[in-house]
């Protein structure tokens, strides 16, 4: 399973895509099973310069009865630093946010499907 | 024709080239011509020889020592960026113009934006071929922006402490 | 301070504007993301995880009243009530909108800041010694030379695309707090016999993946050539430094490829062809140092009557003189650091409700003057000894009055996994784990000076390889894990430190400093550091101890 991730061009904030739109919450995020789909939502949003940076698909795994990305490091990305549990999007709560914070295992480097450098 | 911008009596105006750049791989064509230092070296003599304005490109990792001689009989030196991030060819317009005296065109090829006006201007460049479709107008206020400069350079400009001493 | 005059506004209110039009073009798409980058790291703008990060430079870390507020005003307005002291001795916002950076470059251009060349292969924020102009043991105020480096190097047209960043430390003190010999070039200022000044020229430093401690190349060079010859090192290394490996494309790696001798001599015929043409003039100089706001001191007694029975009434207030309060080279005044390492805190972190804290008591009672060090905390270099109890019960009430400066809760720590774009690992909840275990006082005073130093990757913006000890967050099969280092230092001793032995998991590492800590405290001598312990006895106790019972 996988999903389609980018940073805001205007806010910077994470984004995933859902059907043509830009959602805030990874909970709300389209979930592609196959490779197909998820590479034609890959393309329509690259095709968004304006709109985001760099999409990417990440991995996802399960976590419990929920799906969560498979590396730390995308967790981070759709909840929030862990020093500060009231800043970003894990401050919502519920039960994806709560998912992901017990989602255990994986590498950075895995979860990134086609991995760009970035700064 | 290519686009050229030219900058000339403070000024940044768009010319027409009339120099042909020859890579190494292709013939000789008419007119004047820009080819590379090697192929300077081989071809320079005769091409001169018929009459034809020279000019030479270096590569970044080209010493401009290696020209030092021919300088008084070459047109123009191009100063190849292949990379915006290159800054190795700064160093080189510097030393053209402040250690060689070189009084010719120095022109800015390959990957020539207009954020690198001003740090073009100073080091001495006074011809840019841009690779970001920008104009001349474009480049005349991007060489503009700041009213003050920090250091000396090649483009006389009276630097900060300068400005402050008068 | 430095008191900007009309150029040095002007330059910023154009930088400024050149970059409001940038992120307009950018917005419009009319460049795209790739141009725009360069374009945006140059003002110090990265894009982070969670947001974008604005770097703003501290020039050589020093601050007054009314830049601090206006940092805490942006942080409020613009952030999340935030922001974190890096080891470059900058301010980081980690939740910047880009359409607001603009406004934020303006509201510190209104009070002579910026973010130029906090990023990107440029010349960096100059570090100087945080103590300038409050210690006894320097020849020379740094800033002087620190704000002389500043305007050369802003917006150099020669070398604002070097191969790699390039980052230059100034002090004039025997006691380095500028980490001097791990810089690009490290600038330690010296008096001749004749008593003329100088600089002793450290090249080469650095750490990231190949640390190396610089060499010298030049033991004197008169302090009024100091810019033509940083244009002769520059000019060396940014027309033979390696441009095809980005791993090996800092000064040290070409220093290290030619030896420092055969590069020192290069550097030394370019700076003859040069000459002295480059160089400030005398008047310049002068104006720079009459421009550093002059700092009047009363005429006071050395000892503090008041400042002594405070402290004998209050053991918190005698702790953190014991700790927090450095001589000063007036008598009757103090260099007074905070501290932004409480106890499970993030270090370097401060609220804008602190900053504004620390905005007042500058004002009040430290000369409106403020500085950054590098390892994260902030200095009132000026404070009369009558006032060092009323400052510590104002920084007590705001939460920053942790008496533990140079102990082993002041630890470094870079922002890591938690929101940089290019860590393996996190770094801050190593830096709290650690800290939490070291909270009683008593201890970590016995324990003494011992400096933990963490990096979230190896590019090692938290120093780990001049830690005391250092930690490294590595990704071993898609988990966090830390390799430890011993017996590094960034001060005048400076040493890359030791590869410990295999990275542990995040839960060991605590303990595995308590084990360290513990082998010190059996091993040690009279009067030795944690560090005098290690470069006597070596890595096997310590090994031994952290990997016993490992298989």
């Amino acid at each position: 399973m996988k999903a389609l991730t980018a940073n805001r061009l205007t806010d910077g904030e994470v984004v995933f895509w859902n059907q043509g739109r830009w959602v805030e919450r990874f909970a709300d995020a389209e979930l592609f099973a196959e490779a197909g789909p998820g590479e034609t939502a890959e393309g329509h949003a690259k095709a968004q310069p304006t709109v985001v940076i760099e999409p990417y698909l990440i991995d996802l795994i399960e976590a419990g009865e929920l799906w969560a990305p498979l590396s730390y490091r995308e967790r981070l990305r759709a909840l929030g630093p862990t020093n500060r549990l009231d800043h970003g999007k894990q401050v919502e709560g519920g039960d994806v946010v709560e998912a992901l914070q017990h989602a255990s295992g994986a590498a950075r480097s895995t979860g990134r499907v086609n991995l760009i450098k970035r700064k | 024709m290519p686009a050229l911008i030219r900058f000339e009596g403070g000024r940044m105006t768009a010319v027409d080239d009339p120099f042909t750049e020859i890579a190494d791989d292709e013939g000789m064509a008419p007119g004047d011509v820009i080819i590379s230092l090697t192929r300077f070296q081989a071809e320079g003599e005769r091409l001169l020889a018929e009459g034809r304005s020279v000019g030479v490109r270096l590569e970044p990792a080209e010493e401009v020592e290696a020209l030092a001689y021919d300088l008084p009989r070459i047109a123009l030196v191009a100063l190849a960026f292949p990379k915006y991030r290159d800054g190795r060819a700064y160093t080189s317009a510097r030393l053209l113009r402040e250690r060689c005296g070189y009084k010719g065109e120095v022109r800015a090829v390959g990957e020539v934006l207009r954020e690198q006006a001003q740090f073009m201007v100073r080091c001495g460049v006074d011809a840019f071929a841009p690779a970001d479709g920008s104009s001349a107008e474009e480049w005349e206020q991007a060489s503009r922006r700041f009213r003050h400069v920090y250091q000396r350079a090649s483009d006389g400009r009276a630097p900060a402490f300068a400005e402050r001493g008068e | 301070m430095y008191v900007y005059d009309t150029l040095d506004k002007e330059f910023l209110a154009d930088r400024a504007s050149e970059f409001r039009e940038q992120v307009g073009r950018r917005l419009s798409g009319e460049i795209t993301e790739d141009q725009f980058k360069a374009i945006r790291l140059m003002n110090g703008l990265y894009l982070q995880l969670h947001a974008y990060m604005l770097r703003v430079a501290i020039p050589y870390g020093a601050l007054d009243a009314r830049q601090m507020r206006k940092l805490a005003e942006i942080a409020r307005t613009y952030d999340k009530g935030y922001g974190h002291f890096t080891t470059r001795t900058n301010l980081q916002f980690h939740w910047i909108k880009l359409a607001d950076a603009p406004d934020i470059l303006d509201e510190l251009a209104s009070v002579d800041m910026h973010a130029i060349q906090t990023s990107g292969n440029c010349i960096r924020n100059v570090t100087a010694d945080p103590f300038a102009g409050a210690t006894a043991e320097e020849v020379d105020d740094p800033r002087v030379w620190a704000e002389a480096m500043r305007q050369w190097s802003s917006l150099h047209p020669e070398f604002s695309f070097l191969p790699r960043k390039f980052k230059i430390a100034v002090t004039a003190s025997p006691k380095d707090r500028t980490a001097a010999k791990v810089h690009d070039i490290g600038l330690v200022m010296k008096r001749a016999r004749d008593g003329t000044l100088g600089f002793e020229v450290i090249v080469g430093g650095g750490m990231g993946r190949t640390p190396y401690v610089g060499s010298t190349i030049r033991e004197f060079l008169p302090a009024a050539r100091l810019v033509s010859y940083l244009e002769a090192v520059l000019r060396v290394y940014n027309r033979h430094g390696r441009r095809d490996n980005i791993y090996k494309a800092r000064i040290k790696i070409l220093v290290a490829a030619l030896g420092a001798e055969e590069f020192g001599r290069q550097v030394e015929a370019e700076w003859a062809q040069i000459g002295p043409e480059s160089d400030l003039p005398d008047t310049e100089l002068a104006r720079i140092r009459s421009a550093f706001a002059p700092t009047a001191f009363e005429t006071l007694p050395a000892r503090s009557e008041a400042f002594e029975a405070a402290k004998a009434a209050d053991k918190a207030l005698a702790r953190f003189a014991r700790n927090n309060v450095k001589p000063h080279k007036k008598p009757g005044y103090a260099i007074v650091e905070v501290s932004l390492k409480a106890i499970g805190e993030t270090p370097g972190d401060a609220s804008a409700d602190q900053m504004d804290v620390i905005a007042d008591l500058a004002e009040r009672y430290g000369q409106n003057d403020i500085r950054v060090t590098h390892e994260q905390n902030l200095v009132l270099p000026h404070v009369k000894l009558d006032d060092v109890p009323a400052v510590h019960a104002a920084l007590a009430a705001a939460g920053i009055a942790s008496a533990n400066i140079n102990l082993i809760t002041d630890i470094i720590a870079c922002p890591g996994l938690d929101y940089c774009a290019l860590a393996n690992a996190r770094a801050i909840p190593i830096a709290q784990d650690i800290a939490e275990h070291f909270r009683d006082q008593d201890r970590a005073e016995d324990v003494g000076e011992l400096k933990i130093k963490i990096s979230g990757c190896i590019n090692a913006c938290g120093h780990h390889h001049v830690g005391h000890i250092g930690i490294l967050g590595v990704d071993k099969k898609g988990e966090e894990f830390y390799q430890l280092s011993l017996g590094g230092s960034g001060a005048e001793d400076a040493a890359v430190g030791q590869i410990l032995g295999p990275a542990l998991p995040a839960h060991r590492v605590a303990e595995a400093v308590d084990t360290l800590v513990e082998v010190y405290l059996r091993e040690r001598s009279a009067g030795e550091r944690f560090l005098d312990t290690f470069r006597r006895t070596g890595a096997a106790p310590f090994k031994e101890a952290v990997y016993a019972g490992a298989h």
